[in-house]
């Protein structure tokens, strides 16, 4: 198992940091270069929602990425320190095309498995997960 | 990371030259640029996409900002772009309803080149 941790500043000037870690990150897990890139949408979706949810409570907190690669898959988590997420918001509730909704269509539609849960200590987590040919 | 924008105009509609990388950072930067040219009196714009290499829904969300804009003028907002990757963007988020989508500058401004 390889796993790296990234902790970067809750604010958007970083995301495209995280992205770029993440595709060396996909490149060297030999993943092509159409998963790379729908991976770093994904991740990069799941940064700006982290950053959005830290400007929308006032925080000034770290976005932790942590990439894992297990035998069968890679996962990728995205933890902020923002508020809660209303369910209604993830059920895709609201105005259409709204950035939110757009964004989860993104994050469900680019890579195998998104789970977006609270944190026990607060804020919210992304679960990226890309399964591997077999 | 710098997001390139040039303006020039095609006929009767504004074109938006856009460079680089359209993501929460850069986006806010484009929406400017769409309101300023609304704000002139350009209701009809095409922004030409064909040198982006990554857009996320923040620059969506200026794009439908942008369209919404010109519409309360009677305007039109299109869009160029042949990329795979960023016409992936469109067809998951269910966008390619809703923006005209053209392979040219001359085709989106109906100019001859």
């Amino acid at each position: 198992m390889t796993a790296v941790e990234l902790e970067l500043p809750g604010r958007s000037a970083y995301v495209g940091v995280a992205r770029l870690v993440l595709g060396a990150l996909g490149r060297a897990a030999g993943l092509d270069e159409d998963r790379v890139d729908d991976l770093k949408i994904a991740a990069s979706e799941a940064c700006a929602n982290a950053v959005y949810r830290h400007d929308e409570v006032g925080v000034e907190a770290p976005v932790t990425v942590r990439w894992v690669e297990h035998v069968d898959r890679i996962e990728v988590q995205i933890a902020d320190r923002g508020g809660s997420l209303d369910p209604a918001e993830l059920q895709g509730e609201g105005e259409p095309y709204s950035r939110f909704k757009m964004s989860l269509a993104l994050l469900r539609g680019l890579v195998d498995d998104c789970e977006i849960r609270p944190q026990e200590a607060g804020g919210m987590c992304t679960v990226l997960v890309l399964w591997r040919a077999s | 990371m710098e997001l390139g924008l040039d303006v020039r105009q095609v006929g009767s509609h504004a074109v938006v030259d856009v460079k680089g990388e359209i993501d929460v950072y850069t986006a806010p930067k484009l929406r400017e640029k769409l309101v300023e040219l609304v704000s002139e009196g350009s209701y009809d714009v095409v922004v030409n996409l064909e040198g982006v290499d990554f857009l996320d829904s923040t620059g969506l969300g200026v794009l439908v900002g942008a369209l919404k804009r010109v519409k309360a003028h009677d305007g039109s907002l299109a869009l160029v772009c042949t990329q795979d990757k960023i016409l992936k963007i469109f067809k998951i988020t269910g966008l390619t309803k809703v923006f005209p989508i053209h392979s040219s500058v001359e085709d989106a401004t109906g100019s001859q080149s």
